[in-house]
C-alpha cells in the first residue's frame, strides 16, 4: 500500500463521526492493566531478586549438626562443630572455592555513653562484607584484612545499632563498648532489603575481625562457614565436596543430612526465581486477557462499521479497488481505534509506575511494600506490550476486513 | 469494444432458477454511442453489470478490448473498471464524506499516480465540468447536477475508452439532465465508446443505436 492511500484513509478517518468512546475506554482500560501487570510482575522479580541478595549473593553456608546415623562404629548422635582451622583446610582442598569466611557470634552487653543493649556480636573477616552483601554508607568501611591480621578493636554496625547507640550522630570514627571493651565504629551499614536471617536483621548485628573476637568469645568453634564459589554453577559440587572433607575429618556419614547443616542459597534463589517468573507470566497474561476484552469490543464495532459502509465499500470497488486496499483500510482503522485508546493507557500506567516507585520503602522489616513498591517499566515491557498490542490490532481487524472485502460489489451499490 | 457470445446470467433463488439473460449474443464497436432499454427485470441491470466487470455470467464469453473477461481473477477484474471503465451511476455514488475533489482523485490513487500528476488530472477534470470552484465541497452541498458532473469527473479519472452510464439522468431535473448528456455526447464525439441505460426516448435520442431487452433476450 502506499503513503497517498493512507493519508487518504487517514483523512477519511479523521472526517467520520466516532462511535468510538467506550470501546476507546475498554482499550484505555485493557492498556494499562498490561502494561501495570508486566511492571509489577517484573518489579515482583527483582525486588525478590534484591531481598535474596540481602541475605548473600551466591553464598552457601555451613553450620555445625549432629549424626543422625552411626559412621564407623562411632554411634548417631553425636555433635559435630566446625572450627577455625576448617577455613585452610577446605580452601587448599576444594579448588573451586572463590571466597570463604569464618563466622562466630554470641549474644554481648553493649553500650555507648548511657545507652546500654544486648547485641549478637559476629566475628568474622573481610571475605564476608562481598558475600552477605554489607555494604557500608558512605565514609565508612567493612572490616579489612589487617583488623583482622592486628586484631584491631573496630566494629562496623547495622544501621540500627547505629542508632540504638548513637541517635542521630554520625558513628563512624566514635568509641562504644562490647563486655566493656572498646571498640571503635569503622562503617554502617546502608539500608537494604532482607527477607531471609539466621540471626535477626543485619541491621542489628556488630561485626567486629575474628581475631578480636576471640578475644572477648571463650567459645572455640565456629557459628558458620561462608563459601561463594568461584563460579555459582559448581555449588552443588561444592557442598558435596564440603561435606565428604569433613566428614572424613569430623568421622560422619558425607550423605547424614543433619550432620552438618548447609544453607545454599544458589539453589534456593533459583527455585524461588522461577517461582516468580511464574507470577510474571501469570499476571502478563492476564494483563493480555483485558486487553482481550477491548480487542473483542474493536472487532465487534469493525463489523459494524463494514455494514454500515457497505455502499461505500461497493463504490470503491466499482473504481477499482482491490481486495487488499479494502482490507488495508478496515485494518487502519483498528490500528487507529487501538492507538487512541492504548496511547492513553499506556500513558497512565507509565506514570503510576512512576508515582508508586517513589513510595519509600520500609527497610526495618519485610512487608509486601519490599515486593509491591518498586514496579518496573523496562525495554522489556515495552517489546512485549507492543507485541501483545500489534497482534491483537491485526486479529482485531482482519475478520472484519476479510469480510468487507469478499462484499459484492453489485449489492453493496445497492444497500441502503 | 465488446463482444458478447452466448452469455447467460442465472440466479438461483431457493428453488427456482432466474434466468435474467438468455443466450445473449451481441457486438459494440469502438467508439459507439449505444443505450440500452427495456422494461423492469428484462436484463439491462444484469448486462450492464457484466459489461462493467462487477459481475460474471453464468456461461458464454465476454471479450472486453480482445480480452475474455471469464477467466480473470478478482484483482484482475478490479484493475479492468480501474483503469478500462468508467462508471456513472443514477444516484450519482459519490462517497459522503470526501470532497468533490477526493471523489475524482480515488480511481487516481487506487492506480497509483503519483501527488503531482493526481494534483494536474484532478484540476483539469474538475475543470472540464466546470467545478473546481467547489473541489472543498462535500457531495451533501452540491445540486444534483453537479454531483452527477463531479461522478463523470470521476468517471473520467483513468482516461478510460468505456463510459458506463445507468440512468445518469433519472435522479436530475430537465436542464441537469440535457447538460449531462452535452458532456457524455462530446465524450463520445472525443472518441470514447459509452454504453448508457435509459427508460426515456429523448435521452436515447442522443445515442446511435438501441438496444432493446425483453426477458433476457435482445427484443427487436
Amino acid at each position: 500500500m502506499n503513503a497517498a492511500l493512507f493519508r487518504f484513509f487517514l483523512n477519511e478517518y479523521g472526517k467520520r463521526r466516532k462511535k468510538s468512546a467506550l470501546i476507546t475506554f475498554a482499550l484505555f482500560w485493557g492498556t494499562m492493566c498490561v502494561v501495570l501487570f508486566l511492571g509489577f510482575g517484573q518489579g515482583l522479580t527483582s525486588q525478590a531478586r534484591i531481598s535474596f541478595g540481602g541475605l548473600g549473593e551466591d553464598l552457601i553456608m555451613f553450620t555445625g549438626g549432629q549424626t543422625s546415623r552411626a559412621y564407623q562404629g562411632l554411634p548417631k548422635g553425636r555433635r559435630i562443630q566446625l572450627y577455625p582451622e576448617d577455613i585452610e583446610f577446605l580452601q587448599k582442598r576444594i579448588p573451586e572455592i572463590g571466597l570463604i569466611a569464618p563466622e562466630s557470634y554470641n549474644g554481648f552487653a553493649v553500650s555507648a555513653g548511657r545507652r546500654d543493649l544486648n547485641r549478637t556480636v559476629h566475628g568474622t573477616t573481610a571475605e564476608f562484607a562481598p558475600m552477605r552483601t554489607q555494604i557500608p554508607k558512605p565514609g565508612g568501611r567493612f572490616l579489612n584484612p589487617d583488623d583482622v591480621r592486628d586484631a584491631r578493636k573496630v566494629a562496623f554496625l547495622g544501621w540500627k545499632v547505629a542508632t540504638d547507640l548513637f541517635g542521630s550522630e554520625n558513628p563512624v570514627g566514635k568509641i562504644f563498648f562490647i563486655d566493656r571493651v572498646p571498640f571503635m565504629v569503622v562503617g554502617v551499614l546502608e539500608r537494604k532489603l532482607q527477607d531471609s536471617t539466621y540471626q535477626g536483621p543485619d541491621a542489628d548485628q556488630i561485626y567486629v575481625p575474628f581475631s578480636s573476637f576471640g578475644q572477648i568469645n571463650s567459645q572455640p568453634f565456629l557459628s558458620r562457614i561462608h563459601i561463594r564459589p568461584g563460579d555459582p554453577r559448581q555449588s552443588l559440587l561444592i557442598d558435596e565436596r564440603v561435606r565428604t572433607l569433613l566428614g572424613r575429618k569430623y568421622r560422619f556419614d558425607p550423605n547424614d543430612r543433619y550432620a552438618i547443616g548447609v544453607w545454599n542459597t544458589i539453589e534456593d534463589s533459583k527455585e524461588f526465581l522461577g517461582i516468580f517468573r511464574g507470577i510474571e507470566l501469570f499476571l502478563g497474561i492476564m494483563g493480555a486477557l483485558t486487553l482481550l476484552i477491548g480487542a473483542v469490543g474493536v472487532t465487534n464495532l469493525m463489523y459494524a462499521v463494514v455494514k454500515e459502509r457497505t455502499q461505500e465499500i461497493g463504490i470503491k470497488m466499482a473504481l477499482g479497488a482491490k481486495r487488499r486496499v479494502i482490507i488495508f483500510q478496515i485494518v487502519l482503522e483498528t490500528l487507529f481505534i487501538f492507538v487512541k485508546g492504548a496511547f492513553w493507557g499506556f500513558l497512565a500506567a507509565f506514570n503510576i509506575i512512576h508515582l508508586i516507585r517513589r513510595i519509600p520503602l520500609n527497610y526495618d522489616a519485610f512487608d509486601l511494600g519490599g515486593y509491591l513498591l518498586r514496579p518496573v517499566f523496562s525495554l522489556r515491557t515495552l517489546f512485549v506490550f507492543l507485541t501483545v498490542v500489534g497482534v491483537l490490532i491485526f486479529l482485531s481487524g482482519i475478520f472484519p476486513a476479510v469480510r468487507a472485502s469478499k462484499l459484492n460489489p453489485i449489492e453493496s451499490l445497492r444497500y441502503e | 469494444m465488446i463482444e458478447f457470445r452466448g452469455i447467460r446470467k442465472a440466479y438461483q433463488t431457493g428453488s427456482q432458477t432466474l434466468e435474467a439473460l438468455r443466450d445473449l449474443t451481441l457486438t459494440i464497436g469502438r467508439g459507439e454511442f449505444v443505450s440500452i432499454m427495456g422494461p423492469s427485470g428484462s436484463g439491462k441491470s444484469t448486462l450492464m453489470n457484466i459489461i462493467g466487470c462487477l459481475d460474471t455470467p453464468t456461461a458464454g464469453d465476454y471479450i472486453l478490448e480482445g480480452r475474455n473477461v471469464a477467466g480473470l481473477t478478482l484483482d484482475q477484474l478490479s484493475e479492468i473498471r480501474n483503469k478500462t471503465i468508467g462508471f456513472v451511476f443514477q444516484n450519482f455514488n459519490l462517497l459522503p464524506y470526501a470532497t468533490a475533489w477526493e471523489n475524482v482523485e480515488l480511481p487516481l490513487l487506487f492506480n497509483g499516480k503519483n501527488a503531482r500528476r493526481r494534483r494536474q488530472r484532478v484540476t483539469e477534470l474538475l475543470g472540464s465540468v466546470g467545478l473546481l470552484d467547489w473541489k472543498e465541497h462535500r457531495p451533501s452541498e452540491l445540486s444534483g447536477g453537479q454531483q452527477q458532473r463531479i461522478a463523470l469527473a470521476r468517471a473520467l479519472a483513468n482516461d478510460p475508452p468505456l463510459i458506463l452510464a445507468d440512468e445518469p439522468t433519472g435522479n436530475l431535473d430537465s436542464k441537469s439532465g440535457e447538460e449531462i448528456m452535452t458532456i457524455l455526447s462530446d465524450l463520445w464525439k472525443g472518441g470514447r465508446t459509452i454504453v448508457m441505460v435509459t427508460h426515456d426516448d429523448r435521452i436515447a435520442a442522443h445515442s446511435q443505436r438501441t438496444i432493446r431487452l425483453f426477458d433476457g433476450m435482445l427484443a427487436s
